[in-house]
C-alpha cells in the first residue's frame, strides 16, 4: 500500500491519498472528502473530481463543495492532463508531485459565480439587429422558449428545408449529442470551434504523417525546436509547462521562432525573430543545410520517409541566404540552428497557431519535414502519435426524411471544396456566403452554442451582415455575448460545475476523465445536452428504425423522463462501448474520476506488426491495409506492408510513409481553384505590407486569458486588465508615437483605437497584441476593456485547410 | 489566535549568514522597481547542515522558488485568490516582471512574491499595537486582525511590497453564493465578510495559507501557490525539518539540497532581513 500514499502528511494522517495509480481499484467519492480532516467551519464537505473547461485543455481538478456551494478548487493528481504526456512520467512521478492548474483554472470559481450571468431565456422585442443595437429584451418563460424554438424548426422541417439549419458548437463538450441532433434533424451543417485553432496544422501532419494532432515528448528532448507557438503562456494543456522546463532541466535546448518574445520566447535558450508568415522558408533552409551537410538520418530516410529525392531537389537551393531575405533571420544563424537540430538527438519541431496565414499548410508540413529528414518522429523525446481512446460515439441512423436533406451541400462546402476539410467545418466560408448569399442556399435558422463569432472570426463587419441575415437565432451561452445580442432568443447555459462530459484526454496513451455537475445549475436551467434533448423530443425526431433516441435510456432501453438520467444511460453507452468498457457510476468511483488505461505511451508504433488475426479481417489495397466495415467494403487504414512483405502500422498516408512529396496532389486544386503543390513549398503569403499598410499586425494567446471568452472573469481580470497594442520602440520612434499614447491602428477593413506599448521584444515590422480584448458586451468587466482586432481582417480561410487566417493583417497606426 | 510576540533575537547565526561568511563572496544585481539583489553563489552542504540547529523556531516554513522553472503563468497569483478568499486590490502572491536588453537581445524576467516571512522583518517593530508579529512556534509572519487598527506603518515599513490593505471592496460574485461562504483564513475564525468587519480595514499579507495546518502544525496540503504552480516551481516547508528534506509540495524534495545545487538569492539581502522565501536561478 505504500505507493498508494500520494504525500508525506497523508501518510502521517493515515489517509491513503488519490494516488492510486492503478486504476483498476475503484474509490468511491465520498472517500475523497475523508482526504481532508474538517478543521474550521470553512472546510468540510465534499471533494467531487472533474475536469475543468476554463479552456478546451480540460484539466483534472476536485472541487469543495460545502452546502451544495463551490468552495475551492485544486489540481486532481490522478488526472495526467495536468501533469504530464507521457504514461513513464505520470505512473512514476504524478502522486509524489501532485498536478497543477493553470490561472484560468484557479479563476474558475468567478465563471461560476459571475454576477452578469444569464439567468432567464430572453426573447428580443427589437427586430433590428447589428452590433450597438439594443434587442430589448423580454424575459420569456422556458416553456415559451422551448415552444417557439421548436416551432421554428418544425416549420424548417416540414418543409423540407432542414439543411437550412445551421448549429455551431464548441468542441469539448457534448458534441455527440448536438451532432447526432443534427444527423436526426437532417441538417449537415454542424460545425465546430477547431477551424479557428488548428485545423491548418493537422492539414500539414495529416499530410506528412496521416495523423492530425502529434503531441510533443518534451520532457525527454534534448533539443526543442518551435515555431509560432507559445507553450509555456498559451497553455492549451495544463501539463506543458511542467514537462518543457523538466526538458530543458534535464539537458535540452529551447528554441522559439515567433516575431514576439513570448513567455515562452522569454524563457528559451534562444529566440529567433522572424517575419510573419516565412517560417516555412526558415525550415526549408534548415533541410537545406542538413542536407547538404549530409546530417539527416538516412537509414530511417531509407525505411520511412517517401519522396525524399523530389524534397532534397527542392531544396537544393533553398539556401541560408535566400531564407535570409526572406525570414530576416541572418544566414550564418540558420547553419548553425540546423546543425544543432540535426546533431542533437532527440530533438522534436512543432507549430501551432503562428502559421495562421495563407501559406500556413505548406508551412507546417516544411517544419514537420524536419523532424522526418532527422528521424525524429516516435522515438522518445520527439513528435509522438497519440493513441486516443475512450468513449464510443455511438452512431445514429437518420430518418427518410433528415437522410434527404442530409444529402444537401454543407454551406461551407465541404470535402469536395477544401482538399483538407476538418469536420469542425469551415466558420469563414459559412459566414462569407451568408454575407454575400453566393452560397448553395440562404441558410434560415441557426443554433449557436458556446461561440461568439463575432468576437472570434476574422472579419467582424462580415459575422455581423451574416447574422443579420438570419431570420432567426438561439444562443445557448452563460454571458449575454456579442453574438448573443443578434439573437431572437437567448437560452441561459450551464458552466463546467454544472454539467457533464466525457473527456478523452490528449496525452499519448489513452486517458479519459469525467466532468461532473459538482453543483446544481445556479438558475434552475437545463444542461446543454438536456435543452438538446427536450427539443428532440418536442420535434418527435427518431431514429430511422423509429428508435426514440431522446426518450429511450441507452443502457436499460426503457423511455425516461428525467433528461439528466436519460444523458446520464447516454454516457454509460459510450464508456461501455468504448475502450475503458465501464459505466458511469464505475467512471465515477474511479481515482479522480479518471480511467488511465495501463497500456501506457506506446513508442515507435509504426514499426508495430500487424497481428495475423488482424490481417485476416482486413482488406489491402496496393501496400496499403485497411479495416473492414460490415459490409466488406474498406473502413479505416491500419497498415501496410513493407517492401519485404511484413505487415506493419507505418504511417496512415497513401505511401505508409511520411511524406515530402504528395503524387495525388497533382492535378487537384484548393477552394481558392489554385493547383496543389506536391512539395512543401515556400510561397510568401497573400496579403504583404505596402506604403500604406506597412506593418504586419499579429495576435497571440496567453495563460490569462481563454480567446475571447474569460474576460468577464473578476480574478482573471485583476491580474492583466487589458492589453494594448506592442510596438517595437525603435518603429515607435520614426512614427513619432511613445509609450502609452493612444494610437490608430488601421487595415482597409477598419480601424480600431488602442494604447501603444513600447517593447523591445518585438520584430520592428511588427505590431501586435493578446487576442480576446475589446468586448462590448459580455458583462459589465468585460465591457470596453482594450479593442477587437477582428475588424481590421477580411473573413478569410486558408483555401486547403479552411482555417481561419488570424493572422494574416497588415495595418498602418498613427496617433490618435 | 495565538499571541505570543517576539522581537528578533539578534547576533544568531542564519543559515545564510553562515553559508555567506563562508564563501565570502557578494555579487550584486539590480532589479528595477525592487531595488537589489543579493546573490550568493554556491555553498557547502556541511554548512547548512551546522546552521541547522541553530535555528529559533521549532518549525521553520518557508519556500525555495525555481525561477529555471518558473513561467509567469500567474497560477500561484490566482490560486491564492481562490484560497484565502481574498478582495478585490488585495493580492499576496504577485509576479512581478520587467523587461531588459534592446532588441533582438532582449528578454523578459520575473519572480513570484509572496510575503517572505523573514527571520528579521522591519514590518512587525513599527506597529504601535503589536498586531503584526512573527510566530515563535513557525516562523510565520501573520496580522492579528482583532489588535490591527489599519494605521498601515507596516505597509510603509515592508521594503518588498508585500502588504495590501482591504479598503473594503467586494468582487461582484460577492453578491452571488460566492459571499455566503467564510474566508479559510485563519481557521476561518473571521466568518462571513462583511462591510466594517474585520479584515476590513485591516492589513493584509500571505500567511503561507496557515489555515492548512493541522493542530500540530503540519501542513495537511501545501499552501495553494505551491501546490497549483504549473511548473512545480515553488517549494514550500519546513527548513527546520530533520527528516525526509523538509518539502511539503513535492515527495523527496530536499529543500537544503536544493540551496546547496543552485546558486540562490534572496531579495534586497543588504537590508539584513532575512527572507524565508529563497530564489533558485
Amino acid at each position: 500500500m505504500t505507493n498508494l500514499n500520494r504525500r508525506e502528511f497523508l501518510k502521517v494522517a493515515g489517509i491513503t491519498g488519490a494516488g492510486l495509480l492503478g486504476s483498476g481499484a475503484l474509490r468511491p467519492i465520498t472517500a475523497m472528502a475523508k482526504e481532508e480532516t474538517a478543521r474550521g467551519p470553512y472546510d468540510g464537505g465534499a471533494w467531487i473530481p472533474s475536469c475543468c473547461h476554463m479552456c478546451g485543455g480540460t484539466t483534472g481538478i476536485l472541487c469543495q463543495v460545502v452546502d451544495g456551494r463551490l468552495v475551492r478548487i485544486k489540481p486532481n493528481d490522478d488526472n495526467p492532463v495536468g501533469f504530464t504526456n507521457i504514461s513513464d512520467d505520470f505512473f512514476a512521478n504524478a502522486a509524489k508531485e501532485g498536478a497543477v492548474m493553470c490561472p484560468k483554472g484557479n479563476a474558475g470559481i468567478m465563471a461560476l459565480y459571475d454576477s452578469d450571468r444569464l439567468r432567464k431565456p430572453l426573447k428580443r422585442t427589437n427586430p433590428n439587429k447589428g452590433i450597438g443595437v439594443d434587442p430589448r429584451w423580454k424575459e420569456i418563460s422556458w416553456e415559451e422558449a422551448y415552444t417557439e424554438i421548436a416551432s421554428r424548426l418544425k416549420t424548417l422541417r416540414d418543409a423540407g428545408e432542414a439543411h437550412k439549419l445551421l448549429w455551431l458548437s464548441e468542441d469539448h463538450c457534448f458534441t455527440h449529442v448536438q451532432g447526432d441532433f443534427c444527423k436526426l434533424f437532417g441538417t449537415p451543417n454542424y460545425s465546430m470551434h477547431s477551424n479557428l485553432c488548428d485545423t491548418g496544422r493537422k492539414a500539414s501532419f495529416k499530410i506528412l504523417m496521416g495523423d492530425e494532432r502529434p503531441l510533443i515528448d518534451a520532457i525527454n528532448s534534448k533539443y526543442m525546436l518551435i515555431f509560432g507557438w507559445n507553450p509555456l503562456s498559451a497553455t492549451k494543456w495544463s501539463h506543458l509547462p511542467r514537462i518543457i522546463t523538466r526538458g530543458i532541466e534535464r539537458g535540452a535546448r529551447l528554441v522559439i521562432v515567433d516575431p514576439h518574445l513570448s513567455y515562452t520566447a522569454s524563457k528559451a535558450h534562444e529566440w529567433v525573430p522572424i517575419r510573419p508568415g516565412t517560417d516555412g522558408a526558415l525550415a526549408l533552409a534548415m533541410a537545406h543545410v542538413i542536407l547538404r551537410d549530409g546530417l539527416q538520418d538516412a537509414r530511417f530516410i531509407e525505411e520511412w520517409v517517401a519522396g525524399f529525392e523530389e524534397f532534397k531537389d527542392y531544396v537544393k537551393d533553398k539556401t541560408p541566404q535566400w531564407a535570409e531575405g526572406i525570414t530576416t533571420v541572418p544566414a550564418e544563424r540558420i547553419e548553425r540552428l540546423a546543425r544543432e537540430f540535426a546533431t542533437t538527438k532527440p530533438a522534436l519541431v512543432d507549430i501551432w497557431s503562428g502559421a495562421h496565414h495563407t501559406n500556413g499548410v505548406y508551412t507546417g508540413w516544411a517544419i514537420g519535414t524536419l523532424a522526418a529528414i532527422t528521424g525524429n518522429i516516435e522515438k522518445p523525446g520527439t513528435l509522438v502519435l497519440p493513441v486516443k481512446k475512450g468513449g464510443k460515439h455511438i452512431e445514429v441512423e437518420p430518418d427518410e426524411a433528415a437522410a434527404k436533406t442530409l444529402k444537401q451541400p454543407r454551406l461551407d462546402g465541404g470535402k469536395g471544396k477544401w482538399p483538407y476539410f476538418h469536420s469542425s467545418g469551415v466558420y469563414a466560408e459559412i459566414v462569407s456566403r451568408m454575407a454575400d448569399g453566393q452560397g448553395p442556399y440562404p441558410p434560415r435558422m441557426a443554433v449557436i452554442v458556446f461561440q461568439n463569432l463575432l468576437m472570434s472570426m476574422v472579419g467582424t463587419k462580415n459575422t455581423e451582415e451574416a447574422l443579420r441575415k438570419l431570420e432567426f437565432i438561439v444562443v445557448v451561452d452563460t454571458m449575454l455575448s456579442e453574438t448573443a445580442e443578434f439573437a431572437d432568443i437567448v437560452i441561459p447555459g450551464t458552466t463546467y460545475f454544472e454539467r457533464y462530459d466525457l473527456n478523452n484526454h490528449w496525452v499519448t496513451w489513452p486517458v479519459l476523465g469525467l466532468r461532473q455537475p459538482v453543483v446544481k445549475p445556479l438558475f434552475g436551467q437545463p444542461a446543454e445536452y438536456e435543452f438538446v434533448c427536450e427539443l428532440g423530443r418536442r420535434l418527435g425526431l427518431k431514429e430511422a428504425n423509429d428508435k426514440d433516441l431522446f426518450w429511450a435510456g441507452r443502457m436499460s432501453g426503457q423511455r425516461i423522463e428525467d433528461k439528466t438520467r436519460w444523458y446520464e444511460e447516454w454516457l454509460s453507452k459510450e464508456l461501455k462501448e468504448g475502450e475503458p468498457k465501464i459505466t458511469l457510476e464505475e467512471l465515477k468511483a474511479l481515482p479522480g474520476a479518471t480511467w488511465v488505461s495501463q497500456k501506457g505511451t506506446k513508442y515507435n508504433k509504426h514499426q508495430e506488426v500487424i497481428s495475423q488475426e488482424k490481417l485476416a479481417d482486413s482488406t489491402i489495397e496496393e501496400n496499403l491495409i485497411f479495416s473492414k466495415k460490415k459490409d466488406g467494403s474498406k473502413d479505416k487504414p491500419i497498415g501496410m506492408l513493407k517492401s519485404d512483405g511484413t505487415a506493419v502500422r507505418g504511417f496512415f498516408t497513401p505511401s505508409g510513409k511520411l511524406e515530402l512529396f504528395v503524387a495525388k496532389h497533382k492535378g487537384k486544386k484548393d477552394a481558392d481553384g489554385k493547383p496543389l503543390n506536391p512539395l512543401p513549398v515556400y510561397e510568401p503569403r497573400e496579403w504583404q505590407p505596402n506604403a500604406e499598410y506597412p506593418l504586419f499586425l499579429i495576435n497571440w494567446k496567453e495563460a490569462s486569458q481563454t480567446h475571447s471568452r474569460t474576460q468577464n472573469n473578476a480574478f482573471l481580470a485583476e491580474l492583466k486588465a487589458t492589453d494594448g497594442l506592442r510596438i517595437n520602440a525603435k518603429t515607435a520612434a520614426k512614427l513619432g508615437i511613445r509609450d502609452g499614447d493612444w494610437v490608430w491602428v488601421e487595415s482597409p477593413h477598419g480601424k480600431v483605437r488602442m494604447k501603444a506599448q513600447l517593447t523591445q521584444g518585438i520584430h520592428p515590422e511588427v505590431v501586435g497584441t493578446q487576442h480576446g480584448w475589446g468586448h462590448w458586451a459580455m458583462g459589465r468587466i468585460a465591457k470596453g476593456r482594450g479593442s477587437h482586432t477582428g475588424f481590421l481582417a477580411p473573413t478569410k480561410a486558408c483555401a486547403l485547410s479552411g482555417q481561419a487566417l488570424n493572422k494574416e493583417i497588415c495595418v498602418r497606426i498613427y496617433r490618435a | 489566535m495565538p499571541t505570543e510576540t517576539e522581537t528578533p533575537v539578534k547576533g544568531a547565526a542564519t543559515l545564510e549568514e553562515v553559508v555567506n561568511r563562508q564563501l565570502g563572496r557578494r555579487a550584486f544585481l539590480k532589479l528595477t522597481g525592487l531595488g537589489v539583489f543579493t546573490a550568493a553563489a554556491g555553498s557547502l552542504p556541511a554548512v547548512l547542515e551546522a546552521a541547522t540547529p541553530k535555528l529559533r523556531t521549532q518549525r521553520r516554513y518557508g519556500m525555495v522558488i525555481d525561477l529555471k522553472r518558473c513561467v509567469n503563468c500567474k497560477a500561484c497569483t490566482i490560486a491564492c485568490k481562490l484560497e484565502n478568499k481574498t478582495p478585490p486590490g488585495v493580492v499576496y502572491n504577485p509576479v512581478i516582471e520587467e523587461e531588459i536588453g534592446e532588441y533582438p537581445y532582449v528578454q523578459r524576467r520575473w519572480f513570484p512574491k509572496p510575503c517572505f516571512h523573514c527571520d528579521k522583518p522591519p514590518c512587525t517593530g513599527v506597529c504601535p499595537v503589536t498586531a503584526t508579529y512573527k510566530r515563535k512556534e513557525d516562523g510565520i509572519v501573520i496580522v492579528d486582525y482583532d489588535k490591527c487598527i489599519g494605521c498601515r506603518y507596516c505597509i510603509t515599513a515592508c521594503p518588498y511590497g508585500a502588504r495590501f490593505f482591504d479598503f473594503g471592496e467586494n468582487y461582484p460574485a460577492h453578491t452571488t453564493a460566492y459571499g455566503q461562504v467564510p474566508s479559510p483564513e485563519f481557521q476561518g475564525e473571521y466568518g462571513l465578510r462583511r462591510e466594517g468587519k474585520s479584515p476590513v480595514g485591516n492589513v493584509r499579507k500571505c500567511t503561507f495559507c496557515l489555515h492548512l495546518q493541522d493542530a500540530q502544525g503540519r501542513y495537511t496540503r501545501p499552501p495553494a501557490c505551491s501546490e497549483t504552480c504549473m511548473a512545480k516551481a515553488i517549494h514550500f516547508g519546513d527548513f527546520a525539518s530533520e527528516s525526509n528534506g523538509g518539502c511539503i509540495t513535492h515527495e523527496g524534495c530536499n529543500l537544503k539540497r536544493l540551496l546547496v545545487e543552485h546558486r540562490w538569492i534572496r531579495l534586497k539581502e543588504e537590508l539584513g532581513t532575512e527572507p524565508s522565501v529563497y530564489y533558485t536561478l
